[in-house]
């Protein structure tokens, strides 16, 4: 089975240890992974702010890149969400490219789904001494349905309790662009999100798109908690828990 | 109601600022969210399928809405109530003030009508010498307030506390200060009775129109709404075209939805059907019945992008669910209608550059769209209207230009790369050593109340390209 690793932009830029730790679960699932190296952004932000043009070139771009394989798999529950739904309906006009953009949409799974529902995966190699709670990410609950695959697999990391946070579906304020043109309302809802994870005293936030960890570690730090640990849940069910392995 | 959304952020600034504000917003957010949630769990059989019945019914009407309007004028007419046509605010006013006129009418009562709001309706009574008496208890409140706009459709005075109202209450009723609910209520019905008595003429809005019966449905909490519609010897219908409803049956799946995601509540404590005038054998109603169906911008979105927005019931679920409208509230937004809906409607009725922020003002997180009770994609609606913002060349030249820049990049791998080895050195070199960076010079926004996280130190693709070469 090949599968391409997608590596978001923010997890190449800012936290490659994300990126590794899926390449290790994927392998570890049995996986013959590739990491095309031509990949770039999924073009997500653009469509976002309504520069449609753009977000279809990039579109075609990605889909180029990713389409000899048997699925793409990407540790980002927004960029995922983008790729499957978006791409055809960017494409629509252009029958030939939207034929390919639905093939791509139809391969292209967010990294927990894909372990849980296609590989059904029931063994990580994470281990993690203590508990943690799990933010469930805007693009990966309410486009994609990711809701219990992360919960089942954090389940199976040894030494983990996973405690729920009030509102864990509420969103973290990160929205992209959002977070910086409307800094201090996005702070104020980032800062509820936090008040939210430290009620539940667990050691850990845990989810599964870079934005929103960001945005929440952010928050933590600025407030003075310099204890609870943000991580993505690659990294745990990997057991490299934040480090680049 | 004049248009504030070009002043957002600064409203929105000064909401976040306000502790007693913020306080409030959280007690609304616990009561609206919690209540709906009871409602959702409690509800016989499946909810979705009931909001998606919702759509249909919704669809049906807003796909031949000429031919419901017609039949709805026909059986409004047989049943003796005259139906007028305004295409904006200052035609509803002309309207109903020559029929305050026509009819000899001092005072007029009303039951809330965001239409009124639309058309600064009171003003204009106001200077044509027309008494205008809101009597919904948070009207009211925000009338004696200074005339304020309301924060919320459905809890217009939701931003004043216990304390101001008492307050309020002492100034305008020359009365000793009470700070119980039930005395504040209870005076406000004593000051209102008088008013109900005396007007000549009640202005209410509509929740829907019936077009099978030719008949307005109010659905109230507080039974003002009856007094309105009842009785003065005028009772003038204000509302949008788009609220018909075919059928009686229609009108009964509308009403498991609204009040249950409006509220929480099974069923309001009232809901009006009236249908014409006073007949013979009828021991109340009004002797004329008007009724104002409204365009003001609603037609031009059939057939377009934005269509989906007419099917909207104003239950103002999608505000209470809204993380930005929990933070900042609705006065921020600037015009009639705050939240979701109100970024896509104040867009789209007051024109979309007068209103830049609104639809960059949410984080497309599509909880609105979760709790939408006919399904409307409130956050696809505000990601079309920023297309349209681009389209049209009105987002400032350095967003456009950096957006174009970076879409640039992305499709030059080699530069992509470089840019991403030297941006993650950059902003290496911003942390300092730590791993933070407290103030972000290129986006100086996110770090007004966050950190940045620091980058790990190389980037993915570079030291995935170091452990291949090993490799070999």
């Amino acid at each position: 089975m090949r599968v391409a690793l997608f590596v978001t932009c923010l997890v190449d830029l800012m936290r490659p240890s994300v990126g590794f730790a899926a390449l290790r679960l994927l392998e570890a699932a049995g996986c013959e992974v590739a990491v095309p190296e031509t990949q770039t952004c999924c073009g997500q932000p653009a469509f976002s702010a309504g520069e449609r043009g753009a977000a279809a070139a990039l579109a075609r771009k990605t889909i180029a890149e990713f389409e000899g394989f048997d699925y793409v798999v990407a540790p980002s529950g927004s960029c995922a969400d983008h790729i499957r739904h978006r791409y055809p309906e960017l494409l629509a006009d252009d029958p030939a490219w939207c034929a390919r953009a639905e093939t791509l949409a139809a391969r292209t799974w967010e990294l927990t789904q894909f372990l849980a529902d296609v590989l059904a995966v029931d063994t990580v190699a994470g281990k993690y001494d203590g508990s943690v709670t799990y933010h469930d990410s805007c693009s990966g609950l309410r486009g994609l349905g990711i809701k219990a695959q992360p919960r089942r697999l954090l389940g199976r990391v040894a030494g983990l309790t996973l405690k729920e946070m009030p509102e864990a579906e509420a969103c973290c304020g990160f929205g992209g662009a959002f977070s910086v043109k409307f800094g201090d309302i996005s702070a104020a809802i980032a800062a509820k999100k936090c008040a939210n994870v430290q009620a539940v005293q667990a050691g850990a936030v845990v989810g599964g798109d870079l934005g929103c960890l960001m945005n929440i570690e952010g928050t933590l730090r600025r407030q003075g908690d310099e204890a609870t640990r943000v991580l993505h849940v690659a990294e745990v069910l990997a057991g490299s828990n934040g480090k680049v392995a | 109601m004049r248009s504030q959304a070009m002043f957002f952020q600064r409203r929105a600034g000064a909401a976040l600022a306000d502790p007693q504000l913020q306080k409030k917003f959280a007690g609304l957010k616990g009561k609206f969210v919690d209540s709906r949630a009871r409602a959702v769990a409690a509800y016989e059989s499946d909810f979705d399928e009931l909001r998606d019945a919702g759509r249909d019914i919704r669809d049906r009407v807003v796909a031949n809405l000429d031919v419901w309007l017609e039949l709805f004028e026909e059986k409004a007419t047989q049943r003796g109530a005259s139906v007028l046509w305004a295409k904006d605010g200052r035609e509803i006013c002309a309207h109903v003030l020559a029929i305050a006129q026509r009819h000899g009418v001092n005072k007029a009562i009303k039951s809330k009508s965001m239409l009124s709001e639309e058309a600064q309706l009171n003003a204009a009574l106001s200077a044509a010498g027309v008494q205008p008496v809101e009597t919904d208890l948070g009207e009211y409140i925000l009338q004696i307030a200074g005339n304020e706009p309301p924060s919320h459709i459905i809890a217009p005075a939701a931003h004043k506390d216990l304390a101001e109202v008492a307050d309020l209450f002492a100034a305008t009723h020359h009365t000793p200060r009470k700070t119980e609910i039930p005395a504040l209520t209870r005076e406000a019905r004593e000051v209102l009775r008088e008013h109900f008595l005396s007007a000549g003429m009640g202005i209410s809005g509509g929740n829907f129109l019936i077009a099978e019966t030719g008949s307005v449905a109010l659905v109230t909490n507080e039974g003002n709404g009856r007094m309105v519609t009842t009785l003065p010897k005028v009772h003038v219908v204000v509302t949008g075209i788009e609220k018909i409803v075919p059928t009686l049956e229609d009108f009964a799946t509308l009403m498991r939805l609204l009040p249950r995601s409006a509220t929480g509540q099974e069923i309001s404590n009232y809901v009006s059907l009236c249908t014409g005038t006073k007949g013979p054998a009828d021991a109340d109603g009004p002797e004329h019945t008007y009724f104002v169906l409204v365009d003001n911008g609603r037609a031009g979105l059939l057939g377009s992008d934005f269509q989906e927005m007419l099917r909207c019931i104003r239950c103002g679920a999608c505000m209470n669910h809204c993380p930005v409208y929990q933070s900042v509230g609705g006065h921020a937004y600037g015009w009639v209608y705050p939240g979701p809906m109100g970024a896509v409607l104040t867009s789209l009725y007051t024109g979309l550059e007068n209103a830049l922020d609104l639809p960059q003002a949410s984080t497309l997180c599509n909880q609105c769209g979760v709790v939408c009770p006919v399904r409307i994609p409130l956050a696809e609606l505000q990601r079309k209207l920023r297309e349209q913002q681009s389209e049209r060349g009105l987002r400032p030249w350095s967003e456009r230009a950096a957006l174009a820049a970076w879409a640039w990049v992305a499709r030059r791998p080699a530069l992509y790369a470089l840019a991403a080895k030297l941006g993650v050195r950059y902003l290496n070199w911003l942390a300092g050593g730590e791993d933070r960076i407290r103030v972000l010079g290129l986006a100086p926004g996110w770090s007004t109340g966050r950190d940045f996280p620091a980058p790990q130190g190389r980037t993915f693709r570079e030291l995935y390209q170091s452990r291949q070469e090993s490799k070999a």
